[in-house]
């Protein structure tokens, strides 16, 4: 019979150190998977591409933007679009290990019990951060130039994380309440994609008929769209007031939806560890 | 007074009620350390939602567990340092290599990576499970990712491993690797709770076995005392027909200490010299002259030892459990 070495114990560290140390190797383990299964990875990168192709050169020659290029409209409207549709991916990420028992086992050990959702949240970041990345590059290849100074930059990037944060424990807590990674995708992709379409993402919001733009002006998304437009080509959006001021509206929304979100999927994730 | 030193586990009135469906009623169990107890019952008989309480994964409505002396809701970190729970679907992530799956629980443990891959090479030797370490868990066959599920329920050496129904869905080859892992398991001191459907098993594995059924205690005793109570191996004799039983019935009567159930045709006589006793009863059956449709010898199923022991087939009982009072 084999013996066994009895290990040194785990060094003791302080509590908040521990949890960031948990989450990142939650986050890493979530990352680590993305090449080993075929549908996430098409998500971060075949199908921006694909939207990409399809809009540019398959519609694009007959949408008319006054004032700017076709792509320089367009990469705004995809980038916010990447974000949007990360909602789905996180959420049938965090079905599927719900699902699963490997949650349970999470659980059964001695980490804290927040480590699991927030590691969950990291991880999809660095997912959906990874397709933005993606579309953007893409487009840099094929001709989109943004006019942004280092200022512009620098928010840009600010907006675009921010948004992706609440995007993403949006689709956590959509994935704690549907368990089945397939509902998540039916619904998520029903919800999303008339939503990113409304959002004057490939088309201007102010030739849609009335109810569209309507809905299209109060749209979060579109706040999105507004926001990332400006600040790489200085298009100003005329409209409702988060699209004419889609910086502050951008944050606004994005804000609430963590206020809403966040308490939620901790709330849920309580309620479903402790049945 | 001080205590003697705490049980492994205890538990007083634990229950469980989800609406009006009363899970686990009012179970009371004692686990002595470095023993091994095993929860005996059919499917739905509370069995998995009883240990997971006592993992802490759910929470009891009432009544109370502890694991060590710590009570499983107020100490739940104490507890799950402690405590190992194996379910009966593997808890890995099934994206991951079997060696990434330990080295990742290892370092949630809170060892750095060096410490992590050297107690996951480890414990993969141990469980002979090297040779497929390398694969992804989704591609192990269920016999493998049992291993490696038990090799990662072991990582931080607890001293009270919990089973739910391990071998259930494997083959005879594989339920006999898993036996005699936990075999060695036991002969270093961990102390075992085991649930499973399977009288075998738990006469295999068990000093104590618990029968559960509807999430109530039934009968509780070591193999022994349960084999002695449900009889133990016997062979039944089943007739062509119902007038070739009564014929047999009448001839082996008087030799035998015979049991009938008349809508098997079947007659059913205790054997405990096994092949001798086969043999005896056989040839009283040959001389008989009566055709039958077979001469077997049985072991008791757990059928056998809820009939014996309670009087009615594991799910007869189909009146609704009783509510305890809150």
């Amino acid at each position: 019979m084999s013996t066994t070495t009895v290990h040194p114990a785990p060094p003791q560290r302080r509590p908040f150190l521990r949890e960031v140390r948990e989450t990142l190797l939650l986050a890493g383990r979530s990352l680590r998977t993305i090449p080993r299964v075929p549908e996430r990875l098409i998500d971060v990168t075949f199908q921006p591409v694909i939207f990409m192709v399809l809009f540019l050169y398959v519609f694009g020659s007959a949408i008319d933007v006054p004032g700017m290029s076709y792509i320089d409209f367009l990469l705004p409207g995809l980038i916010a679009q990447q974000i949007a549709f990360s909602v789905i991916g996180a959420g049938t990420a965090t079905a599927s290990d719900m699902a699963e028992g490997v949650v349970d086992r999470f659980r059964s050990l001695p980490i804290a019990r927040l480590s699991v959702v927030t590691g969950q949240v990291l991880g999809q970041y660095a997912e959906a951060l990874l397709g933005v990345a993606v579309v953007a590059t893409l487009g840099l290849i094929l001709g989109w130039t943004p006019d942004m100074s280092l200022g512009d930059v620098v928010v840009l990037l600010a907006v675009v994380l921010y948004a992706l944060f609440a995007f993403m424990w949006a689709g956590v807590l959509l994935g704690m309440a549907f368990k089945s990674p397939d509902a998540v995708q039916g619904t998520g992709f029903a919800v999303m994609l008339p939503l990113s379409f409304m959002a004057g993402t490939f088309v201007p919001i102010a030739g849609m008929a009335l109810i569209p733009r309507t809905i299209a002006e109060w749209n979060p998304i579109s706040a999105l769209v507004a926001a990332i437009r400006e600040l790489t080509q200085g298009t100003h959006t005329t409209g409702s007031w988060p699209l004419e001021h889609p910086i502050a509206g951008t944050l606004i929304w994005m804000t609430l939806l963590l206020i809403a979100c966040v308490p939620l999927a901790v709330r849920r994730f309580r309620r479903i560890t402790a049945n | 007074m001080n205590a003697p030193t705490p049980a492994a586990v205890e538990t007083h009135g634990l229950t469980k009620r989800y609406g009006d469906v009363v899970a686990v009623d009012a179970l009371d169990l004692r686990v002595e350390p470095q023993t091994v107890v095993a929860l005996l019952g059919p499917n739905g008989a509370g069995k998995t939602t009883t240990v997971r309480m006592i993992a802490t994964l759910i929470a009891p409505t009432a009544g109370t567990a502890r694991v060590g002396g710590h009570d499983v809701v107020k100490n739940g970190d104490a507890v799950r340092r402690q405590i190992a729970l194996t379910g009966q679907f593997a808890a890995l992530d099934k994206h991951l290599t079997g060696r990434e799956n330990l080295v990742l629980i290892a370092q949630l443990r809170g060892h750095d990576r060096r410490v992590a891959r050297a107690i996951a090479d480890e414990l993969l030797e141990r469980f002979d499970a090297g040779e497929f370490a390398g694969r992804v868990v989704g591609t192990l066959s269920g016999g493998q990712r049992r291993r490696v599920d038990l090799a990662a329920s072991l990582v931080h050496q607890p001293s009270l491993l919990v089973l739910d129904e391990p071998t259930t869905g494997l083959d005879p080859r594989s339920r006999q690797a898993v036996w005699s892992t936990v075999r060695g398991l036991v002969a270093e001191g961990v102390t075992l709770l085991l649930t499973t459907q399977y009288l075998e098993e738990a006469d295999a594995l068990a000093d104590r076995i618990v029968l559960i059924d509807h999430g109530r205690k039934v009968a509780e005793g070591t193999a022994a005392d349960l084999k002695a109570r449900v009889g133990a191996q016997r062979v039944d004799v089943v007739a062509v027909d119902a007038a070739g039983f009564v014929r047999l019935h009448d001839a082996l009567e008087p030799g035998f200490d015979v049991s009938a159930a008349p809508e098997s045709r079947t007659i059913s006589i205790p054997a405990p010299a096994a092949a001798t006793d086969l043999g005896a009863v056989a040839a009283a059956v040959h001389a008989t002259g009566v055709p039958v449709d077979e001469i077997a010898l049985r072991r008791p199923s757990l059928d056998d030892a809820f009939l014996a022991l309670t009087g009615n087939a594991p799910d007869a009982d189909d009146a609704p459990a009783p509510l305890t009072a809150a």
